[in-house]
């Protein structure tokens, strides 16, 4: 799967280009009803996904019923709360452990644990795109 | 730049800052606006659309970096 990169504003008048990709939650439990799809950054420096805390809201999660994970960021540590949830992703669904957090300035963060493990994935610059093919382990 | 990262610019630029906003499929126009997930996702419905994408907007449009 060929994802294009996207544009964002910045906050001097140009814009930055990123990987993101259109994905949707739900509880963990099967036949739940997903979220609607939300734009997700594709970020090899998030350690695992995470996620706005209005989108645990919205699945009915309480939040600080989860585990608390403290995570480092640039801008210093934030706090977390862990929950299984299944994201929807190409190829197939994937029930992960995701963050979610409060002072995300972001809806949500696609990273190593819970959607890299999933791909083989290719940045091209060039082409602004990415490519993404699933990998099952066996 | 694309013909649709240019109407993206130009959308995000547009839209309210610190917001939940959800697009057309096509992601052509903003077609709901919210204080957060849930009534960026009502109101998306009240408009009709039928495969929306909702994204937040930060309070400014600084770089990414968490």
């Amino acid at each position: 799967m060929l994802v294009p990169y996207k544009v964002l504003p910045d906050q001097y008048g140009s814009f930055i280009y990123s990987a993101t990709l259109g994905v949707n939650l739900a509880l963990p439990q099967p036949n739940a009803p997903r979220t609607k799809r939300f734009e997700a950054i594709i970020d090899s420096g998030a350690s695992r996904c995470l996620f706005h805390a209005s989108i645990a809201t919205y699945l009915g999660l309480d939040l600080k019923s989860g585990v608390m994970e403290n995570c480092n960021g640039i801008g210093g540590q934030q706090k977390t709360w862990i929950h299984d949830v299944t994201l929807y992703i190409p190829g197939g669904t994937v029930v992960i452990k995701a963050g979610f957090t409060e002072t995300l300035p972001v809806a949500r963060l696609l990273g190593m644990n819970g959607f890299f493990e999933h791909f083989s994935i290719t940045f091209d610059p060039a082409k602004l795109e990415c490519e993404l093919k699933r990998a099952f382990r066996n | 730049m694309s013909p649709a990262n240019t109407i993206r610019l130009s959308i995000l630029r547009s839209a309210p800052l610190d917001k939940w906003i959800a697009l057309s499929s096509d992601e052509s126009r903003i077609i709901a606006v919210g204080n957060n997930f849930q009534e960026a996702a009502d109101n998306s419905d009240a408009s009709g659309e039928p495969d929306p994408v909702i994204l937040k907007t930060p309070s400014s449009w600084a770089v990414i970096s968490v």
